[in-house]
């Protein structure tokens, strides 16, 4: 007894040469798997910070066009990680808060001119969400950062979706205490403040501790940087770097 | 009354000879494409507006008497007439009902009226207090005819429940007269002076005490003052009178005084059916923006203010005002702009008219399409959705930018500007001295404790929480801009304070070292 010949769409599907085909169609797969995950290799490049945390990044930095999330154990820190990813995305930047506080004589130390800052005040949520989406969809912005309390997981889709659509960074910063577990974002970050290296009379650049807590196709991991001012670089220090994840502080 | 005769032109006598004759209506030169004014005079607007009926009238304290100023004609009829006094009123008519006159009430009305009158024509004027002006040139072939416009105002009026009296004219001043008046109804170019001849003197507004004097002479109708000699008439009243007469009659006419300057990008839609739908006002308004800016484009303008006005069956007119950052005629922008702001309008029992007027416009030459970038969009048109998207923001929320200013004081360091300024910072901003990433909009008032007066403060308490500060640099002095500030504002110690959890901030004592200077929470470091 032959075996029945296989049907005929089937025969389309499998080549003649089996092996080589084989090949190929694992090939293609992996092509659309990596067209579906977009962590894999971000469409709209990325933003560099140091080579050091570049390196842990899928894409060699942390991915425009995405949404980040980066929880502020300590307002000023935070914001200035962020002012300094603002910067680096290079073009006009909204600063979306109830209340903004933004002041350009010190975010110009992180490289953030005042000519790029566009401020939005939206003291209801609801507002500060749509204004946040609706600059995320717009090609013409580089990156939009929300000062938000809590931002709902399906909330957090659209803007990730919006973020995809315009090509700019997305921030959502938070404080430390409102987290939840799952999150849609990219990546998201808690930045604590270290005691700087200057003397006593001198404060000296600024320090941070940069906890990556979740990232899609990167380990959580945590470095201590320093921001070189003179040069407007982050500097990671000593081999802080490759740690676990550290205790939470209380 | 010998010497009063005597002392007069002989202005009644026909003229002599040798005297210049009046423009007589035949020798007037005829305007052959003037403009053709319609007034309406409402002589029942003041009760119709209250929807009074029946025996009313309205009264007002005049010079302390209590006059009847507006009567139905009802209370007319039963022999009620303006100017009586009230209780004479009441004795006539016991059952007649009374309100107090509202002037300031009834101009304003006469304003909504002439706003809702922009629907008629594009230049409607006031003629106060109970009359307006429309100028019709260029309407009567939409209804078939001056006539058959006439009667459509009217029937309009009417079913408004409104009394009109309408006289169409080439000139503003006859047409109102004839209004008033009555007499002809549509007056043909040229024929103004033919038509205002048998009204009475009064018809043309003229001052009192001149249509007395005009009186005495024996002067009671217009067209016996045409008649007259203009010399001896100008010499004995003033040329004013004679102005009046060549306004009238066309020979000289007054501009008409249109509520609001005509608009020059314009679009209109008049609906048959009333629309109270959000759905239905987008679609016409989508209609009426790609009109308005075919005509901008046309003129290589763009709308910098743009006004929609939706006229409501009922009569009343509701209006949205939208500003534009940069002028723009994309009609795609535009809508989204309005979708914000369309919660605004109140339909009701419908909208029956919708116009969209460009209200403020400048100068836009059309973009020429440049190659696209590395990313494959034209940095054109992404300055342009930036601009779109300021333009959406800032209809919603408070969007601006923070320009540095060559200031120290930290109040004072930026200004806020509108989202298109471009903002150029002073040389070598922003100094040397670190400043903080956050500043704080109402500073927070800190205890603090310091080993000695002079020195940085060791311990800060803010509220219940206390704060070890583990270094601190400092003290930078800043002192209060005199110039511009009150005099008796003390000079601030700034200190950068680094506690014991890296955390930096920003403090101040407001005032020379001691106890009584406060201290503050200015701002946060990165």
């Amino acid at each position: 007894m032959t075996p029945p010949p296989p049907p005929a769409d089937h025969e389309t599907d499998t080549p003649t040469a089996p092996g080589l085909d084989q090949a190929a169609l694992i090939a293609a797969l992996r092509a659309r798997i990596a067209r579906l995950d977009r962590s894999a290799a971000p469409a709209h490049g990325s933003l560099p910070l140091s080579p050091a945390i570049d390196a842990a990044l899928p894409g060699g930095g942390l991915a425009r066009a995405a949404l980040h999330e980066v929880l502020a154990e300590e307002p000023g820190a935070a914001a200035g990680f962020c002012a300094l990813l603002l910067a680096r995305a290079g073009g006009t930047v909204l600063w979306i808060a109830p209340e903004p506080d933004a002041w350009p004589p010190g975010l110009a130390r992180f490289g953030l001119a005042p000519a790029d800052l566009v401020l939005v005040k939206a003291p209801r949520r609801a507002e500060a969400l749509w204004a946040m989406e609706e600059s995320l969809r717009c090609p013409g912005v580089a990156g939009v950062l929300l000062l938000a309390e809590t931002v709902e997981m399906t909330a957090a889709r659209r803007l990730q979706l919006a973020a995809e659509a315009g090509g700019g960074i997305g921030l959502l910063l938070r404080p430390a205490g409102s987290v939840d577990a799952a999150t849609v974002a990219m990546t998201r970050w808690r930045v604590d403040a270290l005691p700087g290296a200057g003397g006593a009379q001198a404060l000296g650049d600024p320090r941070w501790r940069l906890s990556l807590e979740r990232g899609r196709g990167a380990q959580p991991q945590s470095w201590d940087v320093t921001w070189r001012v003179a040069t407007e670089r982050l500097e990671v220090d000593g081999m802080a770097a490759l740690r676990s994840l550290p205790r939470r502080r209380a | 009354m010998r010497r009063r005769c005597c002392r007069t032109p002989r202005l009644d006598l026909p003229p002599s000879p040798g005297a210049v004759p009046m423009a007589t209506p035949l020798a007037m030169p005829s305007l052959p494409r003037g403009r053709r004014i319609a007034a309406l005079w409402l002589p029942f607007a003041a009760l119709e507006r209250r929807r009074l009926t029946g025996p009313a009238a309205l009264w007002a304290a005049v010079s302390g008497r209590h006059l009847i100023t507006a009567a139905t004609p009802a209370a007319l009829a039963a022999g009620i007439s303006p100017g009586q006094a009230l209780a004479d009123a009441t004795a006539i008519l016991p059952e007649l009902l009374l309100q107090p006159a509202d002037p300031d009430g009834d101009a304003a009305w006469l304003r909504r009226l002439g706003r809702w009158a922009h629907m008629l024509t594009p230049l409607p004027a006031l003629y106060p207090p109970d009359g307006l002006l429309l100028d019709v040139t260029g309407l009567a072939h939409l209804h078939g005819g001056e006539a058959e416009l006439r009667a459509a105002l009217l029937s309009r009026f009417d079913r408004a429940g409104l009394t009109a009296r309408i006289a169409i004219a080439g000139t503003t001043d006859a047409a109102a007269a004839l209004a008033r008046a009555g007499g002809t109804e549509i007056v043909p170019a040229g024929g103004e002076a033919a038509a205002l001849a048998p009204l009475p003197l009064i018809a043309l507004r003229l001052p009192a005490a001149q249509i007395a004097a005009l009186h005495r002479l024996g002067l009671r109708e217009i067209g016996a003052l045409l008649a007259q000699p203009r010399a001896p008439l100008a010499r004995r009243f003033g040329t004013a009178l004679l102005a009046t007469l060549d306004a009238a009659t066309g020979v000289r006419p007054r501009p008409l005084q249109p509520l609001r300057p005509p608009a020059e990008f314009l679009a209109t839609r008049d609906l048959a059916e009333p629309i109270t739908t959000r759905l239905a006002i987008e679609t016409v308004l989508a209609a009426l923006l790609v009109t308005l800016c075919a005509q901008l484009r046309a003129a290589e303008r763009g709308a910098r203010r743009l006004l929609l006005r939706a006229w409501r069956v009922d009569g009343t007119v509701q209006a949205i005002a939208l500003g534009t950052g940069q002028p723009a005629r994309a009609p795609r922008h535009l809508a989204r702009l309005f979708q914000e702001k369309l919660d605004q309008l109140d339909p009701g029992f419908g909208f029956e008219r919708l116009t969209l007027e460009a209200r403020v416009t400048a100068p836009m030459v059309a973009a020429q399409a440049t190659l696209p970038g590395e990313d494959g969009i034209a940095p054109e048109s992404r300055s342009q959705a930036l601009a779109e998207l300021l333009d959406r923001l800032s209809q919603r929320l408070p969007v601006w930018r923070l320009a540095p200013r060559a200031g120290h004081w930290p109040e004072r360091a930026v200004a806020r500007v509108g989202p298109f300024e471009a903002i150029l910072p002073p040389a070598n901003w922003p100094g040397p001295a670190p400043r903080p990433i956050r500043l704080l909009r109402r500073p927070l008032r800190l205890s603090a404790v310091a080993l000695l007066p002079d020195a940085p403060p060791s311990l800060l308490r803010l509220g219940a929480t206390s704060w070890r500060v583990a270094r601190a640099e400092g003290p930078e002095r800043l002192a209060p801009e005199w110039w511009r500030d009150r005099p008796d504002r003390p000079p601030r110690d700034y200190y950068r304070v680094e506690l014991g959890s890296g955390a930096r901030l920003w403090v101040c004592r407001a005032g020379p070292p001691g106890e009584a200077a406060p201290w503050w929470l200015h701002g946060r470091f990165a």
